[in-house]
Order: structure tokens, then sequence, then C-alpha cells
């Protein structure tokens, strides 16, 4: 009985939330990822690229969606000046500094973690102050090729995530996991809660996502937006551009559009790679799991090449393909242990990817896990 | 059975197939069906004799002949209580003498009385049990086959989805499962509405199917495209329609002067079953043709361009051959696939084929010819497919579903009528077309 309560709740989701502008709610979520006013503190992670997850009198918890960030910091006339801050889901050779508008750098005191993607520091802000807080590794800055993980659509297949994280602990060369999108079933903030301890309790890198149409379904991501962070953002690592984007619905909200032309424009002279959940393109016509609209699919990637970008990654499809779309480099990679496609001969699976600031990508290797 | 019929066999591998092998009104179980009309009054199917249209209380209020125009007869064959035999010019759909028809006739079950408290029960809970609203009012011979129609289609959907969960919509797999899975939402759909209008169309005279359509049909009008995804909006659209015997030419060109969004769209249907377009006299509008398209969508705003070429299949039922009381309705079902590709502004390079399944199913009603004040026909439908302005839903599956959308079509002089289309998926599309039929229209 519960079974079918939930098939019918699943397919009135899936028709619900058609519109004109179905992600628009999303897009203005995304605008709000980041920001937090409490406990006598006024914060703003620049770009979204962290989730506030939580903020009172003298603790500061974070959930990184990038390897690097900053955040402005207001310190309030009655804020404590002792406090804890946690960035959970780091880099785990992060460090934290901390600027001070118009005054010398204060030195955080790091507190030794158990977990290597948990990192806290203690530190001692002056109230009435504005700084300015950079949470990222030592070689954030330099341009040498480096290694990540590519893997989407865990969903139903929660529990055993971790034979994923376990295959990727064997490779110390990557750097990150890029996940495109479906982390969880439902979207519920149980699940993904879960999903994040289990992240944290398998795997030694940190993991940066976008949505996928499964968070959607319970109100309409934003159990997402309050505990990971955007659908849609872009951030640099070591060089190499890298957007995600919430295609969940099957097309781009025009807000996001206009934001992807901004970053388009600011990868165009170097490595950018590209990912969303539903593939613009899927190379099974036949199926049709791509955008909605076969034209805004081929204008989307049409203006990424012309934008020079190197690599896109996609999930939903829950298998593997290698292709091409308008000339860029397509992956889907989709083994992230959701019902998979039979007969494709594949199993759970991820991508390892090399890329690099001057050359781009170097290769995209298929990791089978099963 | 089917050997007498050259469309049921062809037709039964589609979406309908249960209940057509029972469809033909001559050869139709008798159920109970309410009515007060005698049972040898004229149907529009030449075929047989069977109901003729009735009026508000279900008796006979109009007679006709056979191509659709009161005759000036008329009157009289209503005081007999009969309407004159039916031509039997054009494709004769029953090869029995007159006599044997005419004994099958006689057990024929007629259209039904109106009975509005049925009609709220076609919409609750009659979108769920589709028999449900003729059964109501009295007519089980409708709603045992409405039954048998939705079984089907739950059938078909059970039978193309669950392996479409079961193999993760295999690439393998996937083109065969698809088209199963949506000719059982065809069968479900259209048993949806043919509930609804099972028990209001006994209020009114229903439309017959058109004896002659013009050889040269040319349409002028203009389409409004509201999509967030794309800047153009208003566009001017040219058409033409050349019918010859059994081959239906037809192209369009749809541009937005401002924008410069073009889609040139030619092609032309190959009537394989049923009578051409130009001689439907004598037939009930079932058909089955080939189609075949090319088209070609610039997108200048965008920077590419669309180059594709479709073929399928497309059938027409009416669905008087499931019911009288559905006299005046039709099915249309069309499955196909197309092969397109993207060039694009730029040093941008992509070769790639893709590949489309084409797939739409609608449920319409014939317009007058039976009395009304214009001449044409209304079809309410689904079409899969994600290459068209309107596009597909933007729903919280991505992009899998397509569209919904209502057309119309009606002469309102000789040679002069409308076109109106609306349509709902990621976008909304409207358009509105004036009409010239060369040659006019019957």
């Amino acid at each position: 009985m519960r079974v079918r309560v939930k098939v019918w709740a699943m397919a009135a989701l899936v028709v619900t939330g058609c519109g004109m502008r179905p992600a628009e709610n999303r897009a203005v979520m995304d605008s709000k990822v980041g920001q937090a006013q409490q406990g006598g503190l006024t914060l703003a992670v620049a770009d979204g690229l962290a989730a506030v997850r939580e903020l009172a009198p003298g603790t500061l918890v974070l959930w990184g969606n990038a390897p690097a960030f900053s955040a402005r910091v207001e310190v309030g006339a009655d804020a404590p000046s002792d406090w804890m801050v946690t960035v959970r889901n780091a880099m785990p050779d992060a460090v934290l500094v901390v600027q001070e508008e118009g005054g010398a750098a204060l030195t955080p005191e790091p507190l030794p973690q158990a977990l290597p993607t948990v990192k806290v520091w203690r530190v001692a802000l002056r109230a009435g102050a504005t700084v300015r807080l950079s949470v990222a590794p030592p070689d954030a800055e330099s341009r040498e090729p480096f290694r990540f993980l590519a893997m989407a659509d865990v969903q139903e297949a929660l529990p055993s995530v971790g034979d994923i994280y376990e295959r990727m602990r064997r490779d110390d060369s990557a750097r990150f996991i890029l996940f495109a999108g479906d982390l969880t079933e439902s979207g519920t903030r149980a699940e993904l809660l879960e999903f994040q301890e289990r992240l944290e309790a398998g795997s030694r890198i940190p993991l940066y996502a976008t949505l996928g149409n499964h968070e959607t379904f319970s109100r309409d991501a934003a159990e997402y937006h309050a505990l990971v962070g955007r659908g849609s953002q872009s951030f640099v690592f070591k060089g190499v551009r890298f957007t995600v984007l919430d295609s969940s619905n099957g097309t781009l909200d025009p807000w996001v559009e206009e934001q992807l032309d901004g970053w388009l424009e600011s990868g165009r002279q170097g490595t950018h790679v590209v990912s969303m959940h539903v593939p613009p393109q899927d190379p099974v016509g036949m199926r049709g799991g791509g955008f909605a609209n076969r034209g805004e699919a081929a204008g989307l990637v049409g203006k990424m090449a012309r934008a020079g970008v190197d690599l896109t990654l996609y999930g939903h499809i829950h298998s593997f393909y290698s292709f091409t779309n308008a000339g860029i480099p397509a992956f889907i990679a989709g083994g992230g242990g959701a019902l998979p496609e039979t007969f494709d001969g594949v199993g759970r699976h991820y991508l390892a990817v090399d890329v690099g600031a001057e050359d781009g990508l170097h290769q995209a290797a298929l990791v089978r896990v099963d | 059975m089917a050997s007498e019929h050259p469309l049921r066999s062809r037709w039964a591998s589609l979406s309908l197939v249960a209940v057509w092998l029972f469809s033909t009104p001559g050869l139709a179980q008798v159920g109970t069906p309410d009515t007060a009309r005698p049972a040898d009054a004229p149907v529009q199917a030449p075929s047989v004799a069977g109901a003729l249209p009735a009026g508000p209380q279900g008796s006979a209020t109009e007679a006709r002949p056979a191509d659709g125009d009161p005759g000036p007869d008329a009157p009289a064959a209503l005081e007999q209580g009969r309407a004159e035999e039916p031509s039997t010019a054009g494709l004769s759909l029953d090869a029995r003498p007159a006599s044997a028809r005419q004994d099958l006739a006689d057990d024929a079950p007629q259209r039904p009385d109106f009975k509005p408290w049925a009609v709220p029960v076609a919409v609750v809970p009659g979108l769920l049990f589709h028999g449900l609203a003729p059964l109501v009012a009295g007519d089980t011979h409708t709603a045992k086959r409405l039954f048998a129609l939705e079984g089907t289609g739950l059938g078909l959907i059970a039978l193309g989805g669950v392996p479409i969960v079961l193999t993760g919509a295999s690439r393998r797999t996937i083109a065969p499962l698809y088209a199963v899975t949506l000719a059982g939402f065809s069968a479900l759909g259209i048993s949806a509405l043919a509930n609804l209008y099972a028990v209001t169309s006994p209020a009114f005279d229903p439309g017959v199917a058109p004896p002659m359509l013009p050889p040269l049909e040319l349409e002028l009008g203009y389409q409004h495209v509201n999509d967030t995804a794309f800047d153009y909006r208003h566009f001017v659209t040219v058409g033409a329609q050349a019918r010859f015997e059994s081959l239906r030419l037809l192209g369009t060109v749809r541009v937005d002067p401002a924008e410069g969004n073009t889609q040139v769209r030619l092609g032309g249907a190959w009537r394989l079953l049923g009578a051409p377009e130009r001689s439907l006299v004598g037939t009930d509008g079932s058909a089955l043709d080939v189609e075949a398209f090319g088209q070609f969508h610039r997108y200048p705003t965008e920077g590419f361009a669309m180059v594709s070429g479709e073929v399928g299949l497309r059938g027409r039922l009416a669905m008087s051959r499931i019911s009288p009381a559905l006299a005046g309705s039709f099915a249309e079902v069309s499955l196909g696939t197309s092969l397109e590709t993207y060039t694009y502004a730029g040093a941008v390079s992509d070769g790639n084929l893709h590949d489309q399944l084409l797939y739409t199913f609608g449920y319409g009603v014939w317009l007058g010819r039976g009395g009304g004040p214009f001449r044409g026909e209304a079809m309410l439908y689904y079409d899969h497919r994600k290459d068209s302005f309107v596009g597909g839903l933007r729903s919280r599956g991505g992009g899998i579903v397509g569209a919904f959308g209502l057309r119309g079509r009606a002469l309102l002089t000789e040679s002069w009528g409308v076109a109106a289309e609306v349509q709902a998926g990621g976008a909304l599309v409207g358009r509105l077309s004036l009409i010239y039929a060369l040659g006019g229209e019957r």
C-alpha cells in the first residue's frame, strides 16, 4: 500500500511543477544561499559557494560546495569575540585566512578533526569589525593539472554508496567529486542528511554538487538549498572554471542562463568544465531523456561550444555514455547506483577526469565500481 | 471477420486492438441503449443502417443523404421515420447486401437519449472509470467498449512501462517499449474523452465526416509563441495543401519577421487505407496514411539551424465504429520517427544525427454537415515531439513528456474559413489562420 501511495505521489510530483518557468523559484533560492544574519554576525558567502548550516553566537557552520570560497562577515557590536568556524565538505588541506578590512590578518587556530573533510578553526573576531574569511587549499591558485571525479544518480542506492567512496579512496590523486544531481531519491531533509553523513564517513575528498530532478520532489529542492547549496554556480580551482547548472526540469531558467552567459565569458580564455543533471541532448534520441525542447538544447550546446567549453558532464540517465554535443566532449556518468540501465554492461561507475588550466581536458576514464 | 474489412487488421495492430475487433456497428454486440428512435434510422456510416443524429430528446430531428447535406427530400424521409439509403459511392466499408445490412441494423444499438445527470459522472469519477458515464446513462453497449478500451490502455501502459522501469530505459529496448506505453496512454486518453462525449453528444446533432475536401487549400495566419527560452514571439504563417487521388502534399512556412526565426516544413501523405480525401462520400472518414516530411528550422538569435526528415503512419478511426453514441467523433493516432542534424554558427563542428520518436494521439469531432452552421473538425491531442515551437513539458521528470493541444478548422462559407490551434508544453503557442479552399468543400 505504501509503495502504491509512493508511486502515485511520485507521478503527481513529476506532472506538477510544469510551467513556463518551473525552475524560477530555485533560481531565486540560489541567490539566497550563503546569506545569514544571526548571533551578532551578518554573513555573505561570495557567489553562494557554501551553505550556512548553523549561525549562533560563537558558532558558524558552513557546508562548502566549492574547493575555495570566501565570505564577508560583519561582526555586530554585541557579538561575542570567540568564534568556532566549522567548514564541512572542505578540501582536506584547506586553510582558513581571516583578514580584517583595513587591518591585519587574524590568526585562526585549527582544531584537529577525525573526518578529513571537516575543518574547524577557533577565531577571535573584534566587535564592530568587518572581516573576510577565505577557505581554500594552499594550491588553489596554482595552474598545475589535477584530477577530479565525476558521478551522478545515487538515489535509492544511498545505503550502498559507501562502495563507491571505497573505490575512490584507492586514487590518492583525485581532489574532489563533481556530482551531477540526484543525490537522493526524494530530496527530503532526512535523505540529504544521510547522504552527507555517508559522504563524510566514507570519502576522503569533498563532493561538490548540483541538484537533480529528484531533489525537487521535496519542497522544490528547498532542503537541498538549505543543506547543500546552490543549484547553479561557478567556481575556479587551479585555473580551471567549473560551472554547474540546475537543468532538472529539462530546461534552464532564463535567470540561470543569464548567469551562465557571464560564467562563459569569464571562462572563455581558459579551461571550462560545465556540468548539469539533465543533459541537453540525450544520445539516444528515441528515449528523449534530454531537454524538453530540442531547440533550447541545441542553442545551449552551441553557445557553450562558441564559448570554448572544454568538457560537459551530465547525469539523469543511469548509464555511461561518451559522445559530443556541438563538438564538445560529453559524458553521462549516471552510475551512482540508482536503478541501472540494463544491457549496457557498465554497472556502478564514475569518471576520473584529468584537466589542466593550460591544456584543457587530458583524459576522462571510466572507473567501474562493481 | 477481419477479412471483411481491409482496415480492421491494420488498425487492430495499433492501440485500439480489442475494441476494434467488435467495433463495426453491424457486428456490434447488442447492448441496452436507451433510445426512442426506430432501429432502422440511418447512421452516418454508409455500410449499415444505424442511428441518426438525435435531438435532445433522442428523436430524429433531421435526415440527410449520404453526402451530408440535408436534401430536399429530408422532411419526407423524417415523416416516415427513416432516411433514404446512403449512397455507396466511393469506398464501401461493408460489402454485404442491403437486406443483410438491414437485418443487422434491426439489432444494432442506437444513439442514446441525453441524460444530463450522466455528464458530471463522466468527470468524477468518470475520469478514472471510463465506461461509467454511459453505464449510468443506461448505455451498456458503449460502457462495455469504453471499459475495454481503458483496460487495453492500462494493459499497454503496464506492458511497455514496467519493462522500461525494469530495464532503466535501456537504449536497446526503449523505442518499442516507449511506443507501446504511449499507445496505452492513447487508448486511455481516447477512452476518457469518449466517456465524456458519449453522454454529452446526445444533446446535439453530431457532425459527420466531410464527403469531399478541397483539391487545394491555402492558409495565411498569425502565430504567437510565448517561450521563456527564446526571444521570438510573433510569426507570420503561410500554408498550402494540395489533394490528389491518394496523395496529399503539404507545406508551411512560419517566420518571425523581427527576430528572423524561420521554419519551413514540406511533405506529403499517401493514403494506404480508406477513401481519398477528395472523394470521401459514403465513408465514415476512417483512414490510414503514410507520411513523410522534411523540415528546416533556422534560429538566428541562438546561432544554429536544424534540418530533419521524418516518416510515419497516421490513422483515423470513426468512433461510431465503437458505438453509435460516439457518432460524430473520431480518434487519431500517429507513430513515426525523425532524424535531425544541427549546424551551428561560428567554428563549431557537430556531425551528429539525432533520432526522435514521433507519436501523437487525439480525440476529435467533426463539425457541422449534419446541421451546424459550418463545416470542419476540432481535435484535442497530445504530441510527443520535442523539436516543435511548443516543445515538451518542462516537468519534474525532466523533458520526457510532450505537449497538449487543441486545433480546429472550419469553413464558414463555400470557400473561406478559419483554422485555430493552441498548444501547451514548455511554451504556449496560439495560431489563427484564414483559409481559402479552392474548389470549395462539402
